[in-house]
């Protein structure tokens, strides 16, 4: 019994190991691809440099230096950053106040309206650019960052609604009352129960819902366009490479710039995130 | 817990907030370009409208993006269109003009001095069914190329072969000496197949000549005709038969488009011959810097097969059209056709010149001077069929069925299949 546990323990791990060397392979590829020079890079496989990893000449930093270097690229990294943390924190804050309301509250049509936002979920977002477009162009909207926060609250809303709903009907109905009787009002209440106890939802979301945002391409070209002023790092980045597909060993270095942020909320963010994912699951 | 968050959501209102005051950009004195240039492309393009700016005081916002169709079509839909935007083919003129997005530019250009500097034929390919022309040419790229090694050639007696039978002839001596004649590679992404295309176009102006090939563009002819048949059968001949091509059809359908041509260098060659366009210079120069143009790496003539048609040349070019009819739009339209600002253009990309009035000097080397040359003095010139047809089928089916007949369907079933989407399109 003793020696069978022991096996499917390592079993297991045998898997996890697999599991995770297939994940982390292609960034390794990427990351190795980045430093070494362009011909090298077009010549031969990054696994090449595995025959004499001590010898350093066959490493380079001029793929980052061009990248850095070549106008824009600042630019980009700024665009993303305020993209990114605008087109986050809209709509888990409106999304917040919507699913207190349709978890808590009561009053007529809630039922549909909420039936209407979770349908939502499943519109492909592509259905919306010519209508919408035409209406940015007509306010004003187009090739502005309110135009596309805007449009990112609303392609995130109805998912960030569904899972906030789902996590504040799981919180106890006592504690809520308790709260009416001590003669709390319904803002107090959301802002000194429901949010400080969703905090593990509101973190996973934000990772969600950032990631989303930090590397979306298609909003982002479409309502923003590639135009250097307002671009950010995804638009840049798929412009580094030239009609043909020449080039293309700037993307490594280009493309380890850009997940640095991600990887920093990611870890920043992790410990709730665990938690997160399990939100709403288990009505108790 | 909650205080680093709270940290972390204060950090990002903070960040955005400082970068909130940013002038959302306004129409005057602007030009918006959408084009499908990157990289160095962009550079090159940036470079080229720089005295422009200067001189006019235009600012030029240019765009790039490799999904230009889809981006294209919806700004248009949505009625935001850019102000000029760079098209890859006369099929996408043909879609703007069916949505009347293009600006006639015959009162725009002052006519006298843009017909004397271009050829009859680029002002065709421009042309609409009104008469109107509709866009400006900046660049071309030849691509009834094959490309050699001069040395190889040399070390093994071979001679440049001026017709399609002295060209078979030498790829059987080729094979006899124990070599692979071609190096040919179709994988490019999501567009794979499109290197086979040009072949099929390559063989079909040299066997059926140009006006077939016109009708063929339109789906006058079915793509089940004799025609179109044999310009499939000759390229099989070589891209599926294991003795002529490097790797075999295996490799044919597996190896990039950008690493085919480097057979071609090693040591012993691995093939001898690579049909490809111009552009594959830069590739080449990318990949082994320490080889010299026109020395170590040279082209010929893709060979007449068909005397009677002669040796038509068939290649791509880059269309500058006007979707927006404004003053500014108007003046970097007039500046891009002109030869001074084609002369930076291609001298930084080494594409080949279609203005007449410019100086050869501007190119980078003598091999990208032969290729304009090569493709000035061609007696009749066709525009790349697969980028003049419908994008259903010139960039899809088309592709499909080269890739299909290489990987060993059978042809009529691979003519049949590409014919019933061609049906529906047209």
């Amino acid at each position: 019994m003793e020696s069978r546990n022991l096996f499917m323990r390592m079993l297991m791990h045998a898997v996890i190991i697999i599991m995770v060397l297939i994940w982390v392979v292609p960034t390794l590829g990427i990351l190795i691809s980045s430093i070494r020079p362009a011909s090298d890079v077009l010549n031969t496989g990054w696994w090449t440099v595995f025959k004499s990893p001590l010898e350093v000449t066959q490493f380079t930093v001029e793929n980052y230096e061009s990248i850095i270097e070549r106008a824009g690229m600042g630019t980009a990294f700024r665009n993303s950053v305020i993209i990114a943390s605008v087109g986050t924190l809209l709509p888990v804050t409106t999304a917040a106040f919507a699913a207190f309301g349709f978890s808590r509250l009561n009053f007529w049509g809630k039922r549909f309206l909420f039936g209407i936002i979770i349908g939502l979920i499943v519109v492909p977002l592509q259905m919306t650019f010519i209508p919408v477009l035409r209406v940015y162009h007509q306010v004003g909207l187009s090739g502005t960052f309110l135009g596309v926060w805007l449009a990112h609250t609303a392609y995130g809303l109805p998912f960030a609604v569904f899972m906030l709903h789902n996590f504040f009907s799981a919180l106890p109905r006592d504690l809520f009352e308790a709260a009416y009787i001590d003669g709390a009002s319904l803002l107090s209440v959301f802002f000194r129960i429901a949010l400080p106890l969703s905090v593990p939802a509101l973190a996973s979301l934000i990772i969600f819902q950032f990631l989303w945002v930090w590397n979306d391409l298609l909003v982002s070209l479409i309502y923003l366009g590639g135009t250097r002023d307002v671009a950010p790092l995804t638009v840049r980045l798929a412009s580094l490479v030239g009609s043909y597909g020449q080039d293309w060993h700037l993307l490594t270095a280009a493309a380890f710039i850009s997940i640095v942020v991600p990887v920093v909320v990611f870890i920043g963010l992790q410990k709730y995130f665990v938690r997160g994912i399990l939100a709403g699951s288990v009505k108790s | 817990m909650k205080k680093s968050l709270i940290v972390l959501v204060g950090l990002f209102f903070v960040v955005a907030s400082s970068f909130l005051n940013i002038d959302v950009a306004s129409a005057q004195g602007q030009v918006t370009v959408l084009g499908v240039w990157g990289g160095s492309e962009e550079e090159a393009f940036i470079e080229m409208i720089r005295p422009f700016e200067e001189e006019t005081g235009i600012e030029v916002l240019y765009e790039g993006t490799r999904d230009l169709p889809t981006v294209l079509t919806t700004r248009i839909e949505a009625g935001n269109p850019p102000d000029i935007v760079h098209l890859t083919g006369p099929g996408l003129l043909m879609d703007l003009l069916r949505r009347d997005a293009a600006v006639d530019l015959r009162d725009v250009l002052d006519m006298d001095t843009f017909t004397a500097e271009y050829d009859e034929t680029w002002l065709d390919l421009a042309r609409g069914d009104d008469d109107g022309i509709y866009g400006v040419f900046i660049s071309a790229d030849l691509k009834s190329l094959i490309w050699y090694s001069p040395p190889r050639f040399e070390e093994y007696g071979y001679e440049v072969p001026e017709t399609w039978d002295e060209l078979m002839e030498l790829s059987d001596q080729m094979v006899a000496d124990g070599g692979r004649p071609w190096s040919i590679g179709l994988e490019s992404g999501a567009a794979s197949g499109w290197p086979g295309t040009d072949w099929i176009e390559d063989i079909l102006l040299r066997t059926a000549g140009p006006e077939v090939y016109d009708q063929w563009i339109f789906h006058e002819i079915p793509w089940t005709a004799p025609e179109i048949r044999e310009a499939f059968e000759l390229f099989g001949q070589i891209a599926r038969d294991p003795n002529y091509v490097y790797g075999g059809p295996v490799a044919v359908l597996t190896m990039d488009f950008g690493d085919a041509a480097d057979p071609l260098f090693t040591d012993p060659p691995r093939a001898f011959m690579h049909r490809q366009a111009s552009f594959i210079t830069s590739f080449i120069e990318d990949r082994h810097p320490d080889l010299v143009p026109g020395e170590d790496f040279d082209f010929f003539p893709f060979p007449p097969i068909n005397p009677e048609h002669g040796n038509p040349m068939m290649g791509a070019a880059d269309m500058m059209t006007m979707t927006n009819d404004t003053p500014e739009a108007r003046a970097l339209i007039e500046y891009l056709a002109s030869a001074e600002a084609q002369e930076i253009w291609v001298g930084k990309l080494g594409k080949l010149g279609v203005n007449t009035e410019i100086d050869p000097a501007a190119y980078p080397d003598d091999l990208t001077r032969r290729m304009a040359a090569t493709l000035h003095d061609a007696p009749e010139f066709r525009f790349d069929a697969s980028d003049s047809m419908p994008a259903a089928v010139g960039s899809g089916a088309f592709w499909e069925g080269i890739l299909n007949y290489v990987g060993g369907d059978d042809l009529d079933q691979v003519l049949e299949y590409i014919e019933s989407v061609a049906q529906e399109t047209y």
